[in-house]
């Protein structure tokens, strides 16, 4: 069952690998002026409320009075978002929640600002960044409330991350293809439940990974803060790809200074600071049979997809690989 | 060579000079604090926000360590400006190390501002004003006609037949003081300089900033308090567009403020029976916007095509449009929405003459271009900007540089090192090595006569 769903996703990831030479072809997108730091920031929140939930509730049994809660963990991104708009007044900023079964739009500065020139909007009162997200939150909780009802079934300890990137990505691609000059974009993730393993969420590293690379693509730098107990390897992996930071913050309730000091910089001052850089990146890629992470597996010599264990015909692109002999099918151990 | 770089956009240099005491009293208002801190090169705002919650003071080293080792240019030029704006100021404790803190008055204001997210300084008024209020597209109209209206009396001082209307005055003066023009003895009409030729041909953004920070630099005359002035034209700027805040309630200096600005087409000013108020327009934005030294504000709709053939045609209305292509291109003719001219020698060396340089011309042409023009590359054709380029070329065979000649050296020998040293320190302008003369340049003076009087024998000059 997992097999055929895959295969049919897995055309584009075809279409992916071929196109990295691309790449170099077309180089640069259009920016305005490489010189400028506006930026667009697209900030995906940590919304998993079986996430939060539980922080509190491990708060609460080891008697620790400051737990990091979501509520603190809010004010630190807000402080932070009203940085952004301090630190220049043509950044824009849209806020994403990752929820565990679904992801919205929080907050968009743009959105925010053709309202208010409406004129039909002026004589309503208008609404602080902090109200706007806390009211979009609690529409968007009390909706992951009624999807939770509706499937249970799933385990929701993980958060669709794949879904928000995915968001962050059409979202940027949309401004990238509007009317000139454009800021120049990047991803802030602020991630906190731990990756999702293989067994209980379908897709999530193919998905991904899909994600990653096209982010790549379009040369947008995924940032990584994690505000949870585990580090993410696929978050390391999306960093290292495309250029972006991470930082697993040793103490989470210092969250906005990492934020400030690290996260705030926009691309154009990354080239004259000192940024901390990759420290054991975690590459191991996942199997596309069982989505196992592998140090060592099988790679198709047409398609490169992975397997851990050796196949007679592969299962994305159905190759053949000569079954008289089974030792020579295209037998290569995955590179690290 | 005629120095073309107009110095318009550093409004931040003019806050710089003020006195310190002064400048810790602007920072008291949020809305200058926020002006200044998007006014900064953007590795200071980097800084500024890192120091922002230090309460301690932070040696110089730490904070150069935040820089790359090749990026140290940068770093220097960012604390440098932060110092000069006393946004950083020292806290060194002891005289061996140089330590900096944030100015703890800014340092109050912009944590405030993070914490409730800025606002509006001003309550607009009631929403029962609201039907009263212009449209935001009269209001852009309105904005557009006031500051051409202001531009064409400059240019109209270009062109001088006829002298059609006199100058308002304030705004002469003003523009005399900008050094705009100048306004002869006796009746004759004011001639427009150098300097106003170019300052036509920048965005508005720029030209505005001119124009204000002539009105601030002359504010001390007017006994206006310079501090007050600026913080109330950087408040103005963070108001929102087309909506009414009123007048009555602010200090006489102010409301005087706002007059002139009315005029500029900053704002509109608008009366009821008992109360005034005024709107702020699209230009006030530019207020706060537009300091930053660098930023790319989206340019409006252009309306010029340039062919390779050298014709340009601008499909406008606007008489100051027209005026300003007759700078440099020879108008041809004029339909009621259309100016065709072309691109001449004759027309574009009289620019030159007036001062103004081919990178003005081409940045005109290409900022104004039409969308049709402008979503080519390049927007202006290749054939046109070399050209432009080289008949500029044309003008500028000869470079002076100021210099100082060095002859009659007792020996060959010492002629011979004093060449080599002028050489390396790159002051060597020209050579004589028959009749033992040099000329160096002007500003390498000093080192090359130090090192004249460490050879042996002094030589005369």
């Amino acid at each position: 069952m997992v097999l055929e769903h895959w295969s049919k996703k897995n055309p584009t990831l075809i279409c992916r690998k071929s196109e990295n030479f691309e790449i170099k072809l077309r180089g640069l997108p259009q920016m305005a002026n490489p010189q400028d730091d506006i930026s667009q920031v697209v900030i995906l929140l940590e919304a998993n409320p079986y996430f939060w939930g539980e922080r509190i509730s491990r708060a609460a049994n080891s008697a620790e009075t400051t737990g990091f809660t979501f509520d603190r963990f809010l004010e630190h991104v807000l402080l932070f978002i009203n940085s952004l708009f301090l630190l220049n007044q043509a950044n824009r900023v849209v806020v994403i929640a990752t929820g565990a079964t679904s992801c919205a739009y929080l907050y968009d500065s743009q959105a925010s600002e053709v309202a208010a020139n409406a004129r039909t909007a002026r004589a309503v009162k208008k609404q602080s960044v902090v109200e706007k997200i806390t009211q979009k939150l609690e529409d968007f909780m009390s909706k992951e409330a009624v999807c939770d009802l509706n499937q249970g079934m799933e385990d929701t300890r993980y958060s669709l991350l794949s879904g928000s990137l995915s968001m962050a990505l059409c979202y940027i691609q949309k401004v990238l293809r509007g009317a000139p000059p454009h800021p120049r974009p990047r991803i802030l993730c602020l991630q906190g439940s731990p990756d999702a393993p293989p067994q209980y969420v379908t897709l999530p590293y193919i998905a991904i990974m899909n994600a990653i690379f096209s982010a790549q693509r379009s040369l947008v730098p995924i940032d990584a803060c994690l505000v949870g107990d585990q580090p993410s390897a696929f978050l390391q992996q999306a960093t290292h790809i495309t250029g972006g930071i991470y930082q697993k913050p040793s103490t989470p309730e210092g969250l906005f200074e990492y934020l400030a000091m690290v996260f705030a910089t926009d691309l154009y001052s990354r080239k004259f600071l000192q940024l901390p850089g990759a420290s054991g990146v975690d590459f191991r890629a996942s199997c596309f049979c069982h989505k196992k992470s592998i140090d060592m597996g099988f790679v198709c010599s047409v398609c490169l997809s992975i397997f851990c264990k050796g196949q007679r015909t592969c299962t994305t692109c159905n190759a053949n690989f000569a079954p008289n002999k089974p030792s020579a099918t295209g037998q290569k151990p995955k590179a690290s | 060579m005629p120095n073309v770089r107009v110095v318009s956009r550093n409004f931040m240099e003019m806050v710089a000079a003020l006195p310190a005491a002064k400048l810790d009293d602007l920072y008291e208002s949020p809305w200058t604090c926020q002006a200044v801190v998007r006014s900064l090169p953007p590795l200071a705002k980097q800084y500024v926000l890192r120091l922002l919650f230090v309460e301690a003071a932070v040696s110089s080293k730490s904070i150069q360590q935040w820089a790359l080792t090749d990026a140290l240019n940068k770093h220097k030029v960012a604390v440098d400006k932060l110092e000069q704006l006393r946004v950083l100021i020292d806290a060194s404790e002891r005289k061996k190390e140089v330590a900096y803190k944030l100015n703890p008055k800014l340092q109050k204001q912009l944590q405030e501002v993070l914490r409730t997210g800025g606002g509006v300084p001003r309550e607009s008024l009631l929403a029962s004003f609201a039907a009263r209020v212009p449209s935001l597209v009269d209001l852009d109209n309105y904005a557009t006609k006031q500051w051409e209206a202001v531009l064409l009396q400059l240019v109209s001082s270009a062109f001088a037949e006829g002298a059609s209307t006199p100058m308002n005055s304030s705004l002469a003066q003003t523009f005399q003081r900008a050094g705009l023009i100048t306004i002869p003895k006796g009746k004759e009409p004011p001639k427009i300089t150098d300097n106003g030729f170019q300052f036509l041909l920048m965005d508005t953004n720029a030209q505005l900033w001119q124009i204000v920070r002539e009105y601030v630099a002359s504010a001390e005359d007017r006994a206006m308090d310079s501090a007050d002035l600026i913080s109330f034209l950087l408040e103005l700027g963070f108001l929102n567009v087309g909506e009414p805040y009123n007048l009555n309630i602010l200090s006489a200096m102010q409301q005087n403020v706002i007059k002139e600005l009315a005029a500029l087409g900053v704002l509109q000013i608008q009366a009821g029976t008992k109360d005034r108020w005024f709107i702020p327009t699209k230009l006030a934005t530019n207020l706060s916007a537009s300091i930053s030294e660098d930023s790319t504000a989206p340019s409006g709709d252009g309306c010029v095509i340039v062919e390779t053939n050298f014709r340009v045609y601008a499909y406008t209305t606007s008489k100051l449009q027209a005026e300003i292509l007759r700078l440099f291109v020879r108008l041809e003719y004029q339909l009621p929405n259309l100016v065709v001219g072309s691109l001449t020698k004759e027309s574009v060396s009289t620019a030159f003459a007036s001062g103004i340089s081919s990178d003005q011309m081409v940045t005109f042409l290409t900022k104004h271009a039409h969308p049709h023009a402008a979503s080519k590359v390049p927007v202006v054709p290749e054939t046109v900007t070399d050209q432009i380029r080289l008949w500029e070329n044309d003008r500028n065979r000869v470079q002076m540089s100021p210099s100082y000649m060095y002859k009659d050296f007792p020996t060959m020998e010492t002629y011979e090192t004093v060449v080599n040293y002028a050489r390396d320190i790159g002051a060597l302008l020209w050579d004589d090595p028959a009749g033992q003369r040099l000329v160096g340049r002007a500003e390498r003076h000093e080192e090359m006569r130090n090192f004249i009087r460490k050879q042996s024998a002094p030589p005369r000059r």
